[in-house]
């Protein structure tokens, strides 16, 4: 019993399988009449298609070049000709004359100061009066008795 | 990799059956050839590194998913649906021998194009209108086990269903084909 259902199915599978691939082969026939323009749309189609695979397949030989190139262009377009390590010393430049110029206006204004502390010791010394007369509060009184304003 | 004779010659190869399945489903000769161009561009971009052996699988998947992205855009995805739910058809009919019926569609075929050039060439198109009014999915799932000679795991994965529901399309669909194939008179 069960070996005949089994055997029925088979055969109804078999029979699908036969009537499928009939009806497969018919409309293989019928596809190989399709009208003209269509043939054509297709063949331009694939034409774009196999273009399109090749430029795909050159792509990753070149992938890193525009990066190159890239910046290549952006350095040209800045600085002509010049190698790399010029455009980035010219890119600190301002810096550092920048960091020059307060060092020099820093070093410049010691200077005056040291210049006019030496003024003050040099009259000092070179005045009559000895300059522990300063440090005595009686002669800093007469001073200030004396100050005309 | 694919070389690009190679390409050519496959896509020479399933051209004309991709656009008839797409015409099949979409009804529109028009949009079926923008959704082969399409498939066929996208295999190229992306799958041109594949081995050749590879190529029919994943265009036909690719295929079916350009398919479901026009119907998509169509916005007759609610067609569609009907049209996948509609399995519950008269196929369980009592009286219907089966075996019978496929056997003697079978032998008229092939009788026709014995006989007459004329009404081969008329059953032919008769038979694209039936497939054509299959439902999607058994028409699909047919088309792919029985005209591009897919086997049934293959199917499936095109399909993104089971093995089991390859085998109830298909065999759904040999039985509303033979059915309606009869009712039109291709049978002795």
């Amino acid at each position: 019993m069960n070996s005949t259902a089994t055997h029925s199915a088979t055969d109804a599978d078999r029979l699908e399988a036969r009537f499928g691939l009939r009806i497969g082969a018919l409309l293989n026939e019928q596809a190989q009449r399709t009208p003209h323009d269509v043939s054509e749309r297709l063949r331009v189609a694939r034409e774009q298609a196999v273009a399109r695979a090749r430029a795909t397949r050159l792509a990753p030989a070149s992938a890193t070049a525009p990066a190159d190139v890239v910046i290549g262009r952006g350095r040209s377009a800045t600085l002509g000709r010049q190698p790399g390590w010029l455009f980035r010393f010219a890119s600190v430049m301002p810096l550092i004359v920048l960091v020059a110029g307060l060092i020099a206006i820093d070093e410049w204004h010691d200077r005056q100061q040291i210049e006019a502390a030496a003024d003050v010791d040099t009259a000092l010394l070179a005045d009559e009066l000895p300059p522990d007369a300063y440090s005595d509060a009686g002669f800093v009184e007469f001073l200030k008795q004396n100050d005309p304003q | 990799m694919a070389t690009d004779k190679e390409l050519t010659d496959f896509l020479k190869n399933v051209e004309k059956r991709a656009f008839k399945r797409t015409a099949y489903a979409v009804r529109d000769d028009d949009a079926a050839l923008d959704i082969v161009q399409d498939s066929m561009i996208r295999l190229a971009e992306k799958y041109a590194d594949r081995p050749p052996a590879e190529l029919p699988l994943v265009f036909q998947r690719i295929l079916s998913n350009a398919t479901m992205d026009w119907f998509r855009r169509q916005k007759v995805r609610n067609a569609v649906m009907t049209n996948l739910s509609d399995f519950d058809g008269g196929n369980e009919d009592s009286d219907f021998d089966l075996l019978e019926l496929l056997a003697t569609v079978e032998g008229s075929l092939g009788a026709e194009s014995a006989a007459d050039t004329v009404g081969r060439e008329q059953i032919l198109l008769l038979i694209e209108k039936e497939i054509a009014l299959l439902p999607g999915r058994q028409r699909e799932a047919f088309l792919l086990r029985y005209w591009e000679e897919l086997d049934v795991a293959e199917t499936a994965t095109v399909m993104g269903c089971s093995e089991g529901s390859v085998k109830t399309h298909c065999s759904r669909a040999v039985h509303a084909l033979a059915k309606s194939l009869r009712a039109k008179g291709i049978t002795p």
